[in-house]
């Protein structure tokens, strides 16, 4: 609720200060109700106490609530200030006499007595749509903050994000250049490919070529090290080209934004900080511009603060940003984000059309570096929220068929009501009611049913939304944004406005049709009519849960799939850190190699460490560390056609630490020493692959990196294949390399894990103090279980899978709920009936058998309907499934066999008391 | 005629503050002086009900950055305003006068 508005009071980022503004539906009602001689100076008055008052001494949740009190005194004090002033009150407070608002309120009146009579079906009704609009809301209330609410940018929709699309593979991405200390991304091969990062040449042709661009920024990423008066923290940031809040059209709330000139190579170092990193670490200083803090070890100076509540959508986590100081005619790594800002009166179209122009030209200039394909753009929303835009969607689908079925449960209960009050609508009726009278009382309780429920509902919204965020899967944008605000409220709205009517349509049109005075008359309880309906209902209940008993099956099948894929390795009993170096102290490969060697012995010498090692990219951990492998006795004409693969460079006795099995050949050993032949392991799935030409890989020749630089590394073995990116993901290349044998340059930052005898997570105090005697200003960050990088890996399908099991289990009860009102409403109706069959010599079982075949056929036929529902909307979640089809069989058999027993166990307390009928008792009351 | 306790808190409340009178300054000056923070519907509805009997009278001020852009509205006592105050205030003293009253808990 306290989410910032940056667009709604003042301009965005003109003061570090928060940004909260009275709750605008209250703004809206008292607009509305006042009368108009005070309606501007009562408001003003709320507006100047609210901020000079209410803010500073109590906080904006605190001050929220209060508007509201205060707005609902207003309400109530209206009527009374309209009379004093004599002012023409507004129509809906107008005391008309026999004009539509009479009839609605005595409607409602009417109504709210009715309800209060039959408060267990009122509470049933009410608890019933409470939970469904609550959790649609919740579910919506996510969804809109994610993918459709603007984001928190002016003119966020012109704001683009460039991409490339490359035919036949990624050949274009061998490495032109790499820099020493940065890592090489790439691809997988032989597949078209959608690739959002360039090196610079590309964004300086961008820059110069299109013209559609008003701005145009090259972003990448950065870590760097502060160092000062607390403990060494690692901070994420942004390095960023000068115009990257330009293209955001964002400006610092302290100080300024980068200048030209400081975004040239060699020009001195500058910085922006978030505006939470300048609260937590420098006590929300107002002199920081200006002042020079320590970043890796080298002075800064901060020059710019961002305002509160910015958030760099393509990198949430960023707490600094630096200008990127590239030379942009020498060609550099991949690794830097496009981001451009349309300019007036441009369109994304001609912007594609003058980047497909770009590209041709780049491609015929430089056949080597880029292959054939275009650029393209995409919404930088759409590029945000790519990941999570399948999960929602099905979330948002499961949910609305949980409102659906509570609708329908509610219908049902209408539908109850309205046999017992045939006789009283006949009798309306046959002193002169109208039928469309008696349709509009049935739609007023109705809609009175849902607004008390929508009410409620809101309620339930704002707890599911709080869970929704505490179990949000890490990595989904805008969390911070989620909250339930004006739209979400008008929604919720809708929907209940929209559900009364609908639900109470059907019973209101069934109630005021046929012949009333059959019903004085007889006062009958046959209600056949009804019965029918109230078993279609029941029907269609029953399809709809299965429907979601489906999809949650599909899930939860594919998440006991996942799991029960072989990581490659032993995770239990592992603790896993990365450690950072940064500093001058490592400007050498050699320093930097010492370094992790002390912090290995340091680690080995701690008690209950049964064995430890380090490895440059950890398995699991969402490190995504790729390289060009080229053989020397196959080498291809062309080097970008060669295979590409993990590069784990790794110090002794990782493989037995991780418990990675050796297949064939030899592990490291001690003999692997700095000037001896350098070595290397290859895993599985890259000893078969073509590189080898069909030899035995095992004493062949192999470069990693370029084809034409770096030492020949000699494969002495072949290990297992291990999972890198996650479980689900194909098997990949992989090659391991000795740490203490040159390569082409030592890792910055290794990860340490280490096998621990006892819990791994009670270790870790006493890890970090061992790795930080051996230098207290290195960073030590991703401490993590390797039981839970794998649970992680699991996240986004795993946050799906309770919510679907929620609803399913929701669903399910309703449903069961259904076919025992049913059930029990026919046998009470059919009291008379069954005690003549018992009379005329039915058994027990007999009658049993009749009843449980009545739900179990309807059992049976919702399941039919539910099948073809479940094959149509079970590809929602494809996306999501892993291991399974989304027909798989033994998914349907499963719900099938759940849903039959739900059924039969709803269906038996009915037919127990029809057993029970006393055939005399029956016949003498006839 | 007949002033109602809040009443006369607020008309006194627009004694104390002369021309600067609104709103907010009334409801803060009740809220100083009294402990209670009456909402602002309460204070609107008596001045308006003052306003009925001819006791306040009120101008449109000037619109400020800190009211949203909105336009104050003062209010000030009229002379028949201070004499009702005064009479409803003298009967409270009279009440009061010649009387032992003991505050304390007995």
């Amino acid at each position: 609720m306290s989410r910032p508005r940056s667009t709604s009071d003042g301009a965005p980022g003109s003061s570090p200060g928060e940004h909260v503004s009275p709750p605008l539906l209250a703004v809206w009602l008292l607009t509305h109700a006042l009368p108009h001689p005070v309606r501007e100076p009562f408001l003003g008055d709320l507006h100047e106490s609210f901020h000079d008052d209410i803010l500073p001494a109590r906080g904006a949740r605190a001050a929220r609530r209060w508007y509201w009190r205060e707005t609902l005194r207003a309400l109530l004090a209206a009527p009374s200030m309209h009379r004093s002033l004599r002012a023409a009150p507004p129509p809906f407070l107008a005391p008309g006499r026999d004009g539509p608002m009479t009839t609605l309120l005595s409607d409602l009146r009417y109504a709210l007595r009715l309800l209060a009579r039959k408060p267990a079906f009122t509470l049933l009704a009410v608890g019933t749509l409470a939970l469904g609009i609550g959790a649609t809301t919740a579910i919506f209330s996510v969804v809109n903050s994610i993918l459709f609410e603007p984001l928190p940018y002016p003119e966020a929709d012109r704001i683009l994000t460039v991409w490339q699309h490359i035919e036949g593979g990624d050949r274009a991405l061998a490495p032109v250049t790499v820099p020493a200390t940065a890592k090489f991304v790439t691809w997988g091969k032989d597949r078209s490919a959608d690739l959002d990062l360039f090196g610079s040449t590309t964004y300086n042709a961008i820059t110069r070529a299109v013209s559609s661009f008003e701005y145009t920024a090259a972003v990448g990423y950065e870590t760097a090290t502060l160092t000062g008066r607390t403990e060494p923290e690692l901070l994420v940031g942004q390095r960023v080209s000068w115009t990257f809040l330009r293209v955001l059209g964002v400006r610092p709330a302290l100080g300024r934004d980068f200048t030209r000139a400081e975004d040239v190579p060699n020009a001195a170092p500058v910085v922006i900080l978030s505006h939470g990193l300048w609260r937590r670490r420098f006590g929300a200083d107002s002199g920081i511009v200006g002042r020079v803090i320590t970043l890796d070890g080298a002075p800064v100076t901060v020059v710019g603060v961002m305002p509160a509540g910015f958030e760099s959508i393509l990198q949430p986590d960023a707490q600094i940003w630096t200008p990127l100081r590239y030379d942009l005619s020498i060609p550099s790594y991949r690794d830097l984000r496009v981001i451009a800002r349309l300019g007036p009166g441009a369109t994304a179209r001609r912007a594609d059309h003058e980047l497909d122009v770009l590209y041709q030209d780049l491609v015929r200039q430089h056949p080597d570096e880029y292959a054939h394909g275009n650029l393209m753009v995409v919404s930088l929303r759409d590029q945000a929220t790519r990941d999570a835009r399948p999960v929602l969607f099905a979330v948002l689908g499961a949910v609305l068929f949980v409102l659906l079925i509570a609708c329908v449960n509610v219908v049902n209960l209408l539908l109850a009501q309205g046999a017992q009050r045939r006789g009283e609508f006949a009798v309306r009726s046959a002193l002169g009611a109208a039928h469309t009278r008696l349709v509009r009382q049935l739609l007023t309780e109705s809609v009175l049913l849902s607004a008390i429920g929508g009410a409620l509902g809101i309620g339930v919204a704002a707890l599911g939304v709080r869970a929704l965020i505490a179990m949000s899967p890490p990595g989904l944008p805008l969390v911070g944004a989620i909250s339930i605000d004006a739209r979400v409220l008008a929604f919720a709205l809708f929907l209940t406005m929209t559900v009364g009517v609908a639900f109470g349509l059907i019973p209101a049109l069934h109630a005021a049709r046929g012949d009333l005075h059959d019903d004085i008359k007889a006062s009958s309880r046959r209600t056949a009519g009804a019965r029918t309906t109230r078993t279609m209902l029941v029907v269609s209940e029953v399809a709809l849960a299965f429907v979601l008993l489906i999809g949650s099956g599909l899930l939860l099948r594919s998440l006991a799939r996942l799991f029960a894929v072989a990581p490659g390795f032993d995770t239990a009993n592992l603790l896993t850190m990365q450690i950072q170096t940064s500093g001058p102290q490592f400007a050498t490969d050699a320093s930097t190699r010492a370094y992790f060697d002390r912090v290995l012995a340091a680690v080995r010498a701690v008690p209950g460490v049964e064995s430890a090692a380090l490895t440059s990219q950890l398995p699991l951990s969402g490190e995504f560390d790729v390289y060009g492998l080229h053989s020397e006795s196959h080498p291809d004409v062309d080097y970008r056609l060669d295979p590409t693969g993990f590069r784990y460079t790794v110090s002794d006795g990782y493989l037995s630490t991780m418990r990675i099995p050796l297949l064939r050949g030899r592990a490291f050993t001690e003999q692997d020493r700095a000037d001896q032949v350098p070595v290397a392991l290859i895993n599985e799935t890259l000893a078969r692959s073509t590189l080898w030409g069909g030899d035995n890989p095992i004493g062949q020749r192999v470069r990693v990196g370029p084809s034409n630089r770096g030492p020949w590394l000699t494969i002495v073995g072949i290990v297992a294949d291990v999972k890198q990116q996650s479980l689900a993901a194909a098997p990949a290349n992989a090659i391991y390399l000795l740490e203490r044998q040159p390569w082409r340059f030592a890792d910055a930052a290794m990860s340490v894990v280490v096998r621990t005898m006892a819990d791994p997570a009670a270790m870790t105090r006493r890890l970090r103090e061992a790795i930080r005697s051996v230098d207290k200003d290195q960073p030590i960050t991703r401490v993590a279980t390797m039981d839970d990088l794998l649970a992680r890996t699991a996240a986004g399908r795993r946050f799906v899978l309770v919510l679907f099991e929620a609803f399913a289990l929701v669903a399910l009860a309703l449903a069961a709920a259904g076919i025992y009102g049913v059930l029990a409403g026919t046998v009470a109706e059919r009291f008379r009936e069954i005690g003549v069959r018992a009379a005329l010599g039915a058994s027990r079982w007999d009658i049993l058998g009749m009843v449980l075949r009545q739900g179990l056929a309807l059992t049976a036929f919702g399941i039919v309907i539910g099948i073809a529902g479940a094959l149509a909307f079970s590809r929602i979640i494809t996306g999501l499934l892993f291991g399974i089809s989304s027909v798989d069989p033994l998914t349907y058999l499963g719900v099938t066999g759940v849903l039959g027993l739900v059924a039969l166990a709803a269906c038996w307390l009915p037919a127990m008391r029809a057993t029970r009928v006393d055939p005399a008792v029956t016949l003498r009351a006839e | 005629m007949h002033l109602g306790e809040f009443e006369q808190l607020v008309l006194l409340a627009l004694l104390r503050l002369g021309d600067d009178g609104y709103g907010v300054s009334v409801q803060r000056e009740i809220a100083r002086c009294t402990g209670r923070s009456p909402s602002f519907g309460t204070v609107y509805t008596t001045l308006a009900r003052l306003e009925e009997k001819k006791l306040v009278g009120s101008r449109v001020g000037e619109p400020t950055p800190e009211r949203g852009g909105r336009r104050k509205k003062y209010y000030v006592i009229l002379p028949a305003g201070r004499r009702e105050l005064r009479r409803s205030l003298q009967a409270i003293q009279k009440m009061v006068r010649d009387l032992d009253v003991s505050w304390e808990l007995p």
